[in-house]
């Protein structure tokens, strides 16, 4: 039996937070943590979960520096980040094009 | 597949393309706001130096070089400011190809320029023309590759550009450098507001 698009999509990526940050890390070499946080109106904790899963998957790297003394924190996305991003955005397409039956 | 899984992945899909164009046009516009007010004030300059140095001929061509210098000086130490502070860098250098990409426009308007100089069936009064006609193509160019706005400059400014030709043609130089120096100016403030993060 052909296995179902929908079973394909990847977990990590397909939570609203998640896929939200690696779309904005699909544009950016790197992103700063609140950059992030002002652009998906994030709180700092809630932010710091969401990396920490994505960066236990390896589909992100954090790396901390200094700026002019400050801390910063920046994110980057990995090669199988981006891999499994492609890979979901082909899942979705697929689930797109298959017509819907609607329950009663 | 259900409606509801249909519907959870066009969502899905809409929210990654809202993301994915509104960060690469915030990233790629970055610094962009205090480029147009640098250019803007750079019409203003040339207008008021341009508008005192008509008596002194060929003073008025050495004013707007030096002044396109110091403009081009400040453009380049502002994109490279911007790119070591910038919290969201782009993936592509696009700064140094808005660079390459304006570089054969400037030469073509200078080159125009010369040749209202120096060849006598051409008027002076045609210099502002054909460097803004220049500089109005470059913008609409970049308009269709970025933003919309930029798009609305180019068009607003070429159409302009060959209204004052063909109607003030001896006020060219006034109404244009007002024209896109507010112009420049506006659209500088707005894009700083609009894409504050960056």
């Amino acid at each position: 039996m052909k296995e179902h698009a929908a079973i394909k999509l990847d977990n990590v990526i397909h939570q609203k937070t998640r896929l939200g940050i690696i779309s904005i890390l699909m544009t950016a070499a790197e992103a700063d943590f609140n950059y992030l946080k002002e652009r998906l109106n994030l709180s700092d904790g809630n932010l710091s979960t969401h990396l920490s899963f994505l960066e236990k998957a390896k589909y992100i790297k954090i790396k901390k520096k200094f700026v002019k003394k400050k801390p910063k924190t920046l994110c980057q996305l990995t090669e199988k980040g981006r891999t499994a991003f492609s890979e979901y955005i082909k899942n979705l397409e697929q689930i797109i094009q298959t017509v819907p039956q609607k329950f009663n | 597949m259900t409606e509801d899984q249909h519907q959870e992945a066009l969502e899905s899909i809409r929210l990654i393309k809202d993301l994915v164009i509104e960060s690469k046009k915030e990233i790629r516009m970055a610094g962009g706001g205090w480029i147009a007010i640098i250019w803007g004030l750079f019409c203003y300059a040339g207008l008021i130096g341009q508008r005192l140095l008509i008596p002194h001929g060929p003073l008025m061509g050495v004013w707007w070089l030096g002044l396109s210098l110091i403009a081009l000086t400040a453009t380049f130490m502002l994109v490279k400011h911007q790119t070591k502070s910038q919290p969201a860098k782009p993936r592509y250098p696009y700064m140094r190809y808005m660079a390459v990409f304006w570089v054969p426009l400037i030469i073509l308007a200078y080159t125009l320029c010369m040749f209202c100089v120096f060849l006598p069936e051409l008027s002076r009064d045609y210099i502002p023309i054909f460097i803004l006609l220049v500089i109005s193509t470059g913008y609409v160019m970049l308009g269709f590759m970025f933003v919309k706005e930029i798009l609305v400059i180019g068009i607003v400014g070429f159409i302009s550009t060959i209204l004052t030709a063909i109607f003030f043609l001896e006020y060219s130089d006034i109404i244009l450098n007002l024209l896109f120096g507010t112009g420049l100016i506006i659209f500088g403030i707005l894009a700083n507001r609009k894409w504050k993060n960056l």
